[in-house]
């Protein structure tokens, strides 16, 4: 990861820098660019994003990670504001350890949603300017997707989930591209290509993908080459 | 308030490294009416002696087994009045814990939650423990159905079959005597009662509530 | 150095940490996302004795379609349901939250929720928030006093009504109910005499009619119809009732990509281990 934030206020300076300089900023999402999207394979999920972090137009770096793993068979993707999502994704670490100890147990994905619901709900009147997409497989191994709003409302899904800067571009590419009951394999060149697509049309996101895929016995992390403009 | 001299902590270690408070708390739940529970290969039940101090008391005004949720019930051996905060608190944790996760909040962690409640009344200035103990009955789907007692120090325990009250030691020993693993819930709300009787044979007056509710433990393990 | 607080789980109750941040941000011309909204058809009516609910089930973000089936009626009681319309987090978590209070309010007095109880404590808690929580809703149910319907405010006003509708579309759905609703439905004893509860198949009919209606004529309402009947003591959730938007193709073969056509740059496997079952220890403490 090119730039780490030690606390909020850093991460406030920073972006209040760039705000100064560059006053036309229109949305926050758009400030730093994103794609996430995730779908439901046979047995099995795919999660992936891009990998570009950029201030508005200027591209900041090409390794970004916006994926993160909450235990084995269950990961957070955070679309938006950069800085938010880490904060986010720290305190969702925290309420997990802190549920682990307590239950002796992982969390079940339905579980972990209520509780990403729960937190970002708290900020009702002061959002974390992020948009969650979490996969994972349940506790019979069946896989579940769901995304909501950056003040915690859930939207439950079947098939795919999208979020991020090229949400609207992967919409398109998903509900064509997806088809119910993939195996591993499939999935993941459905999910790749659908991703690179919707970048491509996409000036905030992309500069290659992220892809994770998670059957029940394995879990296959690919870093995709894609456009690098 | 706060800073008056006599705010502190009434439960005050003795040079014996008893804390009394608490020794006389368990002699309340002692010297209070018999509970007991006993957990079964589908279910669990709970029972208490349910003695009124007249028979001019509308006997359904009063409630000795409560839920906490659908799927946990309580029963206490001790006073009534502190009963209910533990009750009333408990619920509230239950709701609280399910409005978190959307998930029916496992026994362990109720119980867990309840006792340091208790514990809390041992430990903090103006008040004094709690006057019950209580068994906890109830199913999830981490571990199936469960019982706990939980003392008013606010230590725990998890037992296959276990009683509390006046007469405790005989229970036990009926109990003890009874019990086997494979019980079937009929024949754990049987031995329920038997117990109770037994312990209760030459008292004047006996009536028996029984925990037990088929829907809830229909998903056997 | 920041001030190292130790964070603890939330006891309930908003947080307002980023406030300031965000209207800094805002000042400087970054504007915050727009919300999950259920732009929204949502209706009841009365009928002789119960109350049927109906929504819509699309759930939008500006102009996108967030989610195409999504579920607008809420359950408050076992007696007790209730749509919502509006931001979509504040519908869910207010409904929600009224619904554990009626529950620990069942368990303290051993009786059935009432439907003027959960009217209270849902405009209390708007009101107090002046309007800021955007829930605009309509709740329905049965109890000891009969079948009753209201609607309630974002703001925390309330009205109690034979037929009401709410949301984006309760134009186009109160244009069916104003020309069709009769009183009938409620009153005419007569009537029922004679036909075997015929106002429960009226009234879930109506109702679909008038979901319909905000689902063509609105563009923020759309996809499927949910109804809710409830009667004493019987509550019927028609999830999807009706569905007058299907899908029209299916490809039978979909998009297929040969296999190692995505260009990879790296690729790691990591195997799961089978979970060990823990030897069933009786869980103690002291």
């Amino acid at each position: 990861m090119s730039i780490t934030f030690s606390n909020n206020i850093e991460a406030l300076i920073f972006i209040s820098l760039f705000l100064t300089i560059v006053p036309w900023a229109e949305k926050i999402f758009e400030y730093n660019g994103s794609a996430i999207v995730a779908m439901v394979g046979k047995n099995c999920f795919a999660i992936a994003s891009d990998r570009r972090l950029g201030v508005q137009l200027q591209t900041v770096a090409t390794d970004f990670q916006r994926i993160y793993k909450i235990h084995d068979k269950l990961y957070i993707g955070l679309a938006g504001l950069a800085t938010d999502a880490q904060t986010l994704h720290q305190r969702l670490v925290f309420r997990h350890n802190l549920y682990q100890l307590r239950e002796e147990r992982n969390m079940k994905p339905e579980t972990f949603a209520s509780l990403v619901s729960a937190v970002l709900y708290e900020k009702r009147f002061g959002p974390y300017f992020c948009q969650p997409v979490i996969a994972g497989l349940g506790e019979k191994d069946e896989p579940f997707i769901c995304t909501m709003d950056s003040i915690g409302a859930k939207e439950l899904a079947k098939d795919f989930v999208v979020g991020g800067t090229a949400s609207e571009s992967l919409y398109g590419a998903c509900e064509s591209m997806y088809k119910p009951n993939m195996e591993p394999e499939e999935l993941f060149e459905t999910i790749s290509q659908a991703l690179l697509a919707s970048v491509d049309r996409d000036c905030l996101s992309g500069w290659g993908g992220h892809v994770i895929v998670v059957t029940p016995t394995e879990v296959t992390e690919r870093k995709l080459k894609g456009r690098m403009d | 308030m706060g800073d008056s001299q006599y705010s502190f902590s009434l439960t005050t270690f003795s040079p014996s490294g008893k804390l009394v408070q608490i020794e006389h708390a368990l002699m309340a739940v002692g010297s209070g009416q018999t509970s007991l529970g006993i957990k079964a290969a589908n279910g669990v039940v709970i029972a208490t002696e349910k003695k009124l101090p007249s028979i001019l008391v509308d006997e359904t005004s009063v409630r000795k087994i409560q839920l906490l949720t659908e799927d946990i019930g309580v029963v206490y051996s001790g006073m009534g009045p502190d009963s209910r905060v533990l009750v009333r608190k408990s619920r509230k944790q239950a709701q609280q814990y399910f409005r978190l996760y959307k998930e029916k909040i496992p026994v362990t962690q109720l119980v867990r939650e309840t006792a340091t409640v208790m514990q809390e009344f041992t430990q903090s200035g103006g008040v004094r423990p709690f006057g019950v103990s209580l068994l906890v009955a109830g199913y999830d789907d981490v571990d199936g159905p469960q019982l706990y007692q939980v003392d008013p120090s606010g230590s725990y325990f998890s037992w296959k079959a276990s009683a509390m009250g006046k007469n405790v030691s005989n229970a036990k020993t009926f109990l003890e005597k009874r019990y086997t693993d494979d019980m079937e819930l009929e024949d754990a709300i049987h031995t329920a009662i038997l117990t109770l009787k037994e312990g209760y044979l030459n008292s004047s007056f006996l009536l028996i509530n029984v925990r037990f509710d088929e829907s809830l433990f229909e998903h056997n393990r | 150095m920041s001030k190292a607080t130790v964070e603890l789980p939330p006891k309930g109750g908003f947080n307002f940490d980023l406030c300031r941040r965000n209207d800094m941000l805002t000042k400087n011309g970054v504007h915050a996302p727009s919300f999950l909204k259920t732009g929204t058809t949502i209706v009841g009516l009365v009928f002789q004795d119960g109350v049927v609910l109906g929504a819509d089930t699309r759930a939008t973000e500006g102009p996108i379609v967030a989610d195409k089936n999504c579920e607008k009626i809420h359950y408050m009681a076992p007696n007790i349901y209730c749509c919502g319309a509006g931001t979509a987090a504040d519908t869910e978590n207010v409904t929600d939250m009224i619904s554990s209070q009626l529950l620990l309010h069942r368990y303290a007095t051993g009786r059935e929720s009432r439907v003027v109880t959960a009217l209270t404590l849902l405009k209390t808690h708007l009101f107090g928030y002046q309007g800021h929580v955007s829930a605009a809703l309509v709740l329905g149910g049965v109890d000891i006093t009969g079948p009753h319907l209201h609607t309630i405010y974002p703001h925390g006003s309330t009205d109690t009504l034979p037929f009401a509708t709410m949301g984006s579309g309760s134009l186009a759905a109160m244009a069916i109910f104003e020309s069709k609703y009769r009183e009938g439905l409620t009153f005419n004893l007569v009537y029922c005499a004679f036909v075997e509860i015929p106002q429960r198949d009226e009234g879930v009919k109506l109702v679909t009619e008038a979901i319909c209606s905000g689902i063509f004529n609105d563009l923020g309402s759309g996809s499927n119809v949910d109804v809710c009947v409830i009667t004493k003591g019987k509550v019927e959730y028609l999830r999807n009732h009706q569905k007058p938007n299907p899908r029209t193709y299916i490809s039978s073969k979909g998009f297929s990509f040969l296999k190692g056509q995505t260009e990879v740059l790296s690729t790691k496997v990591t195997l799961l281990e089978k979970p060990q079952q823990e030897e069933g220890v009786d869980k103690m403490e002291e």
